[in-house]
């Protein structure tokens, strides 16, 4: 029994330590979205700001790329469901002796790797474009439904077909038996019983197609959409404003989840009712209030309210005070390592030039080891370009450096042209 | 029977329209955007990089220079290998499988709590709870395990602060953030798979072993690990498929000196501008993930009708 005990507890804490790696992230993210700081970072919190997200509703890179996952979403959706639908529908009409063929070709652009997706799209359409000689068919937008629709149809085909598993042909039969056509059956009987699979499927397609990455990254051609767009952001230099952009996605889709837990207690409601009509309990359905009444719906909405309302206005009061503290802080700050390093200085100077040369030599290691721009501002080569009393511009150096902690990645040469032709383009 | 007859069959079954609109879709699917393209691809990686002026032209023919390319490296250097391309493509399958493996044993424990443990509503918020951070964008998740692993980063904060590092470890050099990326990546489609074969094992079995004095240990291997089998196989093959063929958290989350194969395929896209030598390492990646999946199959008895279960 004992053994159970400690069984139990360590299942605890295992299931404690697998939530924090899967929410740790996102969580910590979220945080370095609301600090003021140039760099995407936790501590030291300089203060509490929502600069970022309107640094991020004025990228007009980013807003571009919105624009176009939302084109490219809109497009997967017609295209993907209706495949995915004719998919499940037929894998049951296929002869029996094809449908083991059948399936695996449908289900292979699940399992076959996003990349060689994107590539054969690619290379497949631009041949089909240039030997038809219609140009119209090799455009980024395009390609990208195409190539995305392949795999996100047979999300859809699964969806349809664990839907109708529990559909009973009897009632096909019934209305055909009854007169009705084959059309009008499908419309009258299967359609209405897939309803709830049709808006799963179109909701799960959509947001495949949103997050979609490496097959996009080859079709979308000189276009770009919003993941290309934060791809290349991240690669080349980071800033809390794409920390900005994953709260509001994060925030979307906690509210997405919430309303879906309430809109599943609503049917799990309106079953029981019916279970009951069916045992003679009650006689007839209490009227089905319209889902923005719901008192869950109005809580929520007003939570929301009260919640943003308040970030926003502890995001945007005294942020410019709390900011002018901080930079006295940090020059303080500053002040007093340039105070340290002239007392360094001096020291130095009394002492034989060897040693000079031989603190020279090594300031290139800590360079290349790059593991603090802190570091290399003690090197004794900085430290003699900077005679006297430049606080300023040292300060802006420091900065600068803080914001590429990274630097090993990128060597901060590269992030500085970057920095520059970012310039440039804006 | 015969094709006709079974055509005929099958508009009778489905109406004229209908069936005319079912087939034609499911036509195009197939046809145009699956197999096409595929075997497209595979024509194209077996022809020279042209202009488009010369292209069907004399000098169009086919070529194994691409795939002479990874294993040989260029002319130049004929003879010896291409270290640098194999040694990726070596790495790249090596560090997808550890990534799978380390899914498959953090996944595990979950999936059978879920399964076996976690009833009503509490089991209803941990499902919600595991979908929520897959729908977050893959760029920005990776994104996010960059500002947890930077040098400055809280992780580095964190264990100096606890005094188990005295200076910042480079976790991105080292590639830890790179695994702990991918490994996250790919949860949810290992615990789904695992979750739906171990809901439908019967509680009474493990309790029989129990009664009868089995360990813990020897439950899950001999009662549970048998019966999940093939929900473990199906995991394990998307995870380890979608690892292979991973893109963006490499990019973001790589350390200088490793690149993932994807990117070499990237490379000849963009950079290198030799699409048919991308392809060509394209259909590398594709037929050796395959191979590697089958063959794992053929050891561990799983049939493929199993996986996608």
């Amino acid at each position: 029994m004992r053994s159970d005990k400690f069984l139990q507890w360590l299942m605890i804490a295992f299931l404690l330590a697998f939530f924090a790696y899967l929410f740790g992230p996102l969580l910590i993210m979220s945080v370095t979205a609301f600090n003021s700081s140039q760099f995407p970072r936790v501590a030291p919190f300089d203060c509490f700001s929502v600069e970022w997200f309107n640094v991020l509703i004025q990228d007009t890179d980013l807003m571009e790329g919105l624009r176009n996952s939302l084109i490219v979403g809109f497009g997967v959706v017609v295209l993907a469901v209706p495949i995915g639908l004719a998919g499940a529908l037929m894998l049951s009409q296929v002869a029996p002796r094809l449908r083991a063929w059948y399936y695996t070709v449908v289900i292979s652009p699940i399992l076959i790797p996003g990349v060689v997706l994107g590539i054969s799209t690619l290379v497949f359409w631009r041949m089909l474009s240039r030997s038809l000689g219609a140009d119209f068919l090799y455009d980024g937008i395009f390609l990208t439904i195409v190539g995305q629709a392949t795999f996100i149809a047979a999300y859809s085909m699964l969806v349809f077909l664990s839907r109708l598993q529990r559909f009973d042909a009897v009632q096909e039969e019934a209305a055909l038996d009854l007169g009705a056509t084959h059309v009008q059956t499908f419309r009258k009987v299967l359609l209405p019983f897939l309803k709830p699979a049709i808006g799963s499927a179109a909701v799960l397609a959509f947001l495949a197609s949103f997050e979609n990455y490496n097959t996009t990254v080859f079709t979308i051609l000189s276009d770009k959409t919003l993941t290309t767009v934060l791809a290349s952001k991240v690669r080349y230099g980071i800033n809390p404003s794409i920390s900005a952009l994953a709260v509001i996605i994060v925030f979307l889709t906690l509210l997405g989840a919430v309303v879906f837990e309430i809109m599943q207690r609503r049917e799990g409601a309106r079953q029981k009712e019916s279970a009951r009509i069916a045992r003679g309990e009650i006689k007839t359905r209490s009227k089905q209030r319209n889902i923005m009444t719901e008192p869950a719906m109005i809580t929520l909405a007003v939570i929301t309210a009260l919640g943003l309302g308040s970030v926003y206005f502890a995001g945007t009061l005294g942020v410019e005070d709390c900011k002018q503290v901080a930079k006295a802080e940090k020059r303080a700050l500053s002040q007093k390592r340039v105070k340290e390093r002239q007392t360094l200085q001096m020291f130095r100077r009394a002492a034989p030039s060897k040693e000079t040369g031989a603190g020279t030599a090594t300031a290139p290691k800590v360079k290349a080891k790059g593991t603090e721009g802190y570091q290399s501002i003690f090197a004794p080569s900085t430290l003699e370009g900077m005679a006297g009393q430049e606080n300023k511009q040292e300060e802006e150096k420091v900065e600068a450096k803080g914001t590429e902690g990274y630097g090993n990645i990128f060597a901060p040469q590269n992030l500085e042209d970057q920095v520059d032709s970012d310039k440039k383009t804006e | 029977m015969n094709p006709r007859a079974y055509f005929e069959n099958f508009f009778q079954r489905n109406g004229r329209a209908l069936g005319t609109f079912l087939l034609a879709v499911v036509s195009v699917w197939i046809l145009i955007l699956i197999l096409a393209p595929q075997l497209f691809m595979v024509d194209f990686s077996f022809r020279h990089n042209l202009p488009p002026a010369e292209i069907g032209g004399a000098k169009d023919t086919y070529t194994l220079e691409h795939y002479k390319f990874m294993v040989y490296g260029s002319a130049q250097s004929q003879g010896s290998y291409n270290t640098v391309d194999l040694g990726v493509f070596l790495r790249t399958l090596l560090a997808a499988l550890f990534v799978t493996m380390f899914d498959l044993a953090i996944c595990y424990p979950v999936a059978y709590y879920l399964a076996q443990s976690a009833s009503g509503g509490w089991g209803r918020l941990m499902v919600l709870s595991l979908i929520v951070p897959f729908w977050v964008n893959e760029i920005l998740r990776a994104f996010a395990f960059r500002i947890l692993f930077g040098t400055t980063g809280v992780m580095n904060n964190m264990l100096m602060a606890v005094g188990i590092l005295d200076q910042p470890y480079d976790f991105i050099r080292e590639d830890v953030a790179l695994y702990a990326g991918l490994g996250y990546a790919f949860i949810l489609l290992m615990i789904f798979p695992l979750y739906n074969a171990i809901e439908s094992l019967d509680k009474n079995q493990i309790e029989a072993a129990r009664d009868l004095g089995a360990s813990w240990l020897r439950i899950h291997f001999r009662i549970v690990v048998p019966y999940a089998k093939p929900g473990i196989s199906s995991g394990c093959t998307m995870v380890f498929m979608l690892t292979a063929g991973a893109l963006a958290a490499p990019q973001i989350l790589g350390g200088p000196s490793s690149l993932w194969f994807t990117q070499l395929v990237f490379q000849w896209f963009n950079q290198g501008q030799n699409w048919n030598r991308g392809s060509a390492y394209a259909l590398v990646l594709l037929i050796s993930t395959i191979v590697l999946v089958t063959i794992a199959m053929k050891i561990f008895k799983v049939r493929l009708g199993d996986i996608g279960k």
